[in-house]
């Protein structure tokens, strides 16, 4: 994957923060934010940042690489809804695969996801880890 | 409205060819086409070209008009539809339309991918930009999507690991009697259960086996003794449901008509093994949860499937109006159903978002 400095500034949005949208018509979360709605399509949504608190519904264990990403196998992909009811997938870290479980209590943690070695570039991204309740 | 037919179908075998490019593998199909209808003399208004790839796996972009001038047809319109796997079945609506409207009298459909250039994993990065970009950024793959796909279906329905086999055993045996198949030898539960795990549970046998191809289809107005009608093709569209469901073939069951299922023959795009069970229930043809189980009584994938049969990428669906087209004009080479007088082909992307179903009728 390549990867150049505009882009990394633009995807903070959603590598950064979990900004999303709510729709003022039907109350559907999407995430990244959509400024229409791509449930109903409508375009009243409130631009609202996530907590980064949920719950992982299930995940799997990838053991296939991608170009960039080869150092993070195996790596863990997660189904994880937030409380603010968005399904999303992404990383989980901090955890060894045989305890993980679903149902576990996740939130949303700031770690490398990238580095481009051709030009130095470092890709950060939102991924989640595992929370004591 | 014109009524439309597939007049001619051409394929090669799916392999993985070193000595050939995309162009090569085009080439070669053409000529087995011109084996059975002179392009030449019985014209052609517009060519269309379905392929998902090309630029990231073969450099190269505008493939339309350079392979119209590669056949000879330099002046002929051409152009290249990408809408990941689900291209084919693009292309195939858009020539459809053109010929219904009247626009065009004949148009010639290419399907090719070429995908064993590279090594998997930047294969797996190419296939990765067909996600959302939150996904793709974050280093997700399909195949990780398709394991929490089945994942969930296994909790849903309470079924084991071994279900999912039932899927690569049923269409390896298919594979085995077509010649133009990929894979053609049969597998056992053990092989499949010990076979890489890719993304758990997905292992590499519930995997379509993505290799290189180009098949053609010439569709007409004009009917012929060689004549397959294309009675409709409805598209679709949806997002990610992780119920799991496939909402966009949810909605094709209520705009295709599914019936006497017995001599029907259907060809469903079964990127993993886990979406070939949601797509066959979704569209009614077997009940929720027990798909896998009762595939010897189903018409379904003859072909081997993408599984087995190969899965040239955007080309899939070109394969599959071929076969089907060989299937109920009776020449089909491999497992071959007697007595059907229709089929139904579903043509998706490899996650199920955008999809296809054209209803054939002999
Ligand atoms: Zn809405």
């Amino acid at each position: 994957m390549k990867i150049a400095p505009p882009q990394v500034w633009r995807n903070k949005k959603f590598m950064y923060k979990l900004i999303a949208s709510k729709c003022r018509k039907c109350g559907n979360i999407d995430f990244p934010y959509s400024p229409y709605c791509t449930k109903c399509g409508n375009s009243d949504v409130e631009k609202t940042e996530l907590s980064g608190k949920g719950k992982l519904v299930t995940f799997t264990v990838s053991y296939q690489s991608r170009e960039g990403f080869e150092k993070s196998l195996p790596s863990i992909i997660g189904l994880i809804r937030l409380d603010e009811g968005a399904e999303i997938i992404a990383p989980i870290v901090d955890t060894e695969i045989d305890k993980l479980k679903e149902n576990a209590r996740v939130e949303a943690t700031l770690r490398r996801v990238y580095t481009d070695s051709y030009n130095g570039l470092i890709q950060y991204g939102i991924k989640f880890r595992v929370v004591e309740e | 409205m014109m009524d439309v037919y597939a007049n001619a179908a051409s394929i090669i075998p799916i392999d993985r060819y070193y000595e050939y490019d995309l162009y090569d593998l085009v080439i070669e199909s053409f000529k087995n086409l011109e084996q059975q209808y002179d392009t030449s003399s019985r014209g052609i208004d517009l060519i269309i070209v379905a392929n998902a790839y090309s630029q990231k796996l073969n450099s190269n972009s505008l493939i339309g008009p350079k392979i119209a001038k590669k056949l000879g047809k330099t002046d002929i319109p051409s152009f290249r539809v990408e809408n990941g796997d689900a291209s084919g079945g693009t292309a195939l609506l858009m020539g459809y339309s053109a010929i219904k409207s009247g626009l065009a009298k004949s148009v010639m459909i290419i399907g090719v991918e070429k995908q064993t250039d590279y090594p998997s994993k930047y294969f797996n990065e190419v296939l990765s930009t067909c996600l959302d970009e939150q996904m793709y950024y974050n280093g997700v793959t399909p195949h990780s999507i398709a394991a929490i796909m089945m994942k969930k279906y296994m909790s849903k329905y309470n079924v084991p690991r071994e279900y999912f086999a039932n899927w690569a055993i049923k269409m390896h045996q298919n594979a085995v009697e077509n010649p133009f198949a990929y894979l053609r030898f049969t597998v056992d539960l053990n092989t499949i259960l010990s076979s890489q795990i890719v993304s758990d549970p997905i292992r590499l046998f519930d995997i379509g086996a993505r290799a290189d191809g180009a098949s053609i289809v010439i569709l007409s107005s004009e009917k012929t003794s060689e004549s397959i009608k294309i009675n409709k093709i409805e598209s679709t569209q949806s997002r990610l449901d992780f119920s799991p469901s496939l909402p966009s073939i949810k909605t094709l069951r209520s705009k295709i008509e599914i019936k006497d299922v017995n001599r029907t023959l259907f060809e469903i795009h079964d990127s993993y093994s886990v979406i070939a069970a949601i797509m066959l229930e979704e569209l009614g043809i077997t009940e929720p949860g027990k798909s896998l189980y009762n595939l010897d009584s189903l018409n379904v994938n003859l072909s081997g499937g993408l599984k087995a049969r190969g899965y040239p990428g955007g080309a899939s669906a070109v394969y599959q109006l071929s076969e089907v087209y060989m299937q109920l004009l009776g020449t089909f080479k491999g497992k071959k159903i007697t007595d059907a007088e229709r089929s139904i082909i579903i043509s998706s992307d490899d996650l199920g978002l955008v999809s296809y179903g054209i209803e054939l009728t002999r």
